[in-house]
């Protein structure tokens, strides 16, 4: 019997075994990263599990994102024991205004196919889109990778999506996860891995496959993997990542459940207020008013995220009454954005264009806490009431591309009915 | 033995323990403040009430979309000895083995607030004596066993720093109910 890509992974780290869904496995560990929300937590396990050698720590990225720029002592205070253990130990080090730690991992050439990554965030499944096994894990976990290079893992098993056809102009993969939240629900992937394959994956580029694996989490999934192609080979190539060992399934591997995704008769989605799995088709919800548009997040902050907001609202402003806040990913991609005139389009245009983090995601960044009765829609990843700080006010989830499209008009709009909201990315050549 | 007796303490479906039993929310609040305050939202004066040893015993999803070590931390301290709930969120499970939490997939039905309830993982099984309720519960794989036998994934480690598993012997020391965050 066949192997699914987890499977397949999962074995080849843990002694080049044959790994079954349901087994459990220790397995070598390529890379790991520890961020500012859990830091300070992991750090006392490090303290706790007292190795006197860490030698995975050179193989370890610490981030300073969430808290960027830190708003309390609180998140002061462990940036600077995060820099002290980053120093001490020779971990990598990702400071404040460098990005989010799902984006900075891959830019930073840390990963590659076939990699076995684990981040303490649940968005560590973002690495799928590489071809490698992401996951999320806790302070306790990562001591004992930074200690001893392994970590116990269950085989999960793997639900199989294909996506038949090619998404429309305007429909973006962020309209495919917020469909597959919708048919599944919440967690409703729980404990499984999800290969995500199909014509419309191999024509997405490499932001939006980022974006297709990253909200997977919120399905609850363990990881969410697709198949690399030229496109990830080149990517990886130009941010002097380690050669690639691609990993594909069997032809017979074993699904507990496979779905199918009609790519090209899916409209934009939005997830409505409160529940990221309240999922409509965004026709259904246009006369619904907003005062936020928030762009960015591991899920969206991405140049082509930026780039769809441009291509809509450039040369225009923003409706009356609404505030937009643009967050890019990274360094990289706000200097990429600044080069090809994003920032100034969209500040021009009423966008207010923040240094790269977390940013708008959750309140806990001290970014943007929402006033009683304010509506947003926002490309982050998660809608739970009081997510911005305030239980009196709703969070609408969609792409980029559908938050632009409703700062300009005022409400939420299908960006395929305004101008410039069915722009495509160029295929980029190998 | 691992064999866990106490009172049953119910919560519902899809508690997010990063939101009701963290600091995520509260940024410079202690572990002891937020065990005072933990699951107040949807069960007033719940830690007030819970005593060293009793069984949370909940519905679907425990630990919902909650990825946080902290709070299973803060249940070790309000002296939680075991979870007996329908499912797990992923993250969560994992958490409570990495530091010798009891975690049990069992159906609650027909289980009162403040039953006697005995929780048997060598077993595998879940008793509700003066109801007559007795379950099954899945069994856990050897390696998880030996985890949560040590007390968690760190003095596990700590006694085997290259991962060396034994499956557990027939009689174990129960994992301490209380550990130092």
């Amino acid at each position: 019997m066949g192997a699914t890509i987890a499977e397949k992974i999962l074995g080849s780290h843990a002694g080049n075994r044959t790994a079954r869904a349901g087994d459990v496995v220790v397995a070598g560990v390529d890379f790991a990263m520890l961020h500012d929300g859990r830091a300070s937590n992991a750090l006392k396990r490090i303290e706790q599990l007292g190795a006197k050698k860490l030698p995975f720590a050179s193989r370890t990225a610490f981030v300073a994102d969430h808290y960027s720029p830190p708003p309390h002592p609180e998140a002061a205070n462990i940036h600077r024991e995060m820099r002290a253990f980053a120093d001490q130990h020779g971990a990598v080090l990702y400071d404040v205004g460098d990005g989010i730690c799902h984006q900075v991992l891959p830019e930073g050439g840390h990963l590659t196919c076939g990699d076995l990554v684990v981040g303490t965030d649940t968005h560590s499944t973002t690495y799928g889109a590489f071809n490698a096994f992401g996951t999320g894990v806790e302070g306790t976990d990562l001591s004992a990778v930074m200690m001893t290079g392994k970590l116990w893992f269950r085989v999960p098993e793997t639900i199989r999506v294909d996506l038949k056809g090619r998404l429309q102009a305007g429909v973006w993969a962020k309209d495919v996860t917020l469909h597959m939240l919708g048919r599944l629900g919440a967690e409703g992937a729980n404990y499984k891995a999800i290969e995500y394959a199909g014509p419309a994956v191999a024509a997405m580029e490499i932001d939006d496959r980022m974006t297709l694996a990253n909200h997977a989490a919120e399905l609850g999934a363990k990881a969410a993997l697709l198949e690399a192609d030229e496109k990830t080979f080149a990517w990886l190539k130009v941010h002097g990542a380690r050669a690639p060992r691609p990993v594909t399934a069997d032809a017979d591997a074993r699904y507990c459940q496979r779905m199918e995704i009609d790519a090209a008769r899916l409209p934009p989605q939005v997830a409505r207020r409160h529940h990221i799995d309240d999922v409509v088709g965004v026709p259904e919800v246009e006369k619904q008013r907003i005062n936020y548009a928030l762009i960015g997040t591991c899920t969206n902050g991405r140049l082509d995220d930026l780039r769809q907001a441009a291509q809509i609202l450039k040369g225009k402003r923003i409706a009356r009454g609404v505030r937009m806040i643009v967050t890019p990913a990274s360094r990289q991609v706000w200097l990429a954005a600044a080069r090809e005139g994003l920032i100034e389009a969209l500040t021009a245009a009423g966008a207010s264009v923040e240094a790269a983090g977390c940013g708008t995601c959750v309140n806990i960044t001290g970014h943007l806490i929402t006033g009683d009765g304010d509506v947003v829609i926002s490309s982050a990843n998660r809608n739970f009431k009081g997510r911005l700080g305030n239980d009196n006010s709703e969070i609408f989830i969609g792409s980029a591309a559908t938050v632009a499209a409703s700062a300009l008009t005022g409400h939420i709009t299908d960006p395929r009915t305004v101008d410039g909201g069915t722009w495509r990315p160029a295929s980029k050549a190998a | 033995m691992n064999m866990i007796r106490g009172k049953a303490r119910l919560l519902g479906d899809d508690i997010n323990t990063d939101l009701h039993c963290s600091s995520k929310y509260h940024p410079g609040r202690d572990n002891a403040y937020v065990a005072r305050h933990a699951f107040e939202q949807l069960a007033p004066g719940f830690a007030g009430r819970f005593g060293k040893g009793d069984v949370i015993v909940a519905g679907r999803n425990f630990g919902n979309n909650s990825s946080r070590e902290q709070a299973v931390h803060i249940l070790r301290l309000m002296g939680v000895g075991a979870i007996v709930a329908t499912s797990f969120g992923r993250q969560f499970f994992r958490n409570c083995i990495n530091n010798g939490l009891l975690v049990v997939e069992c159906d609650p039905a027909g289980v009162v607030e403040g039953d006697d309830i005995e929780v048997d993982l060598g077993d595998g099984r879940v008793a509700i004596a003066a109801r007559g309720i007795v379950r099954e519960a899945p069994q856990l794989p050897g390696e998880v066993l030996a985890i949560l036998a040590a007390g968690g994934l760190i003095p596990f480690l700590k006694a085997h720093p290259d991962w060396q598993v034994q499956p557990p012997a027939a009689s174990r020391q129960p994992p301490a109910t209380v550990q130092r965050s």
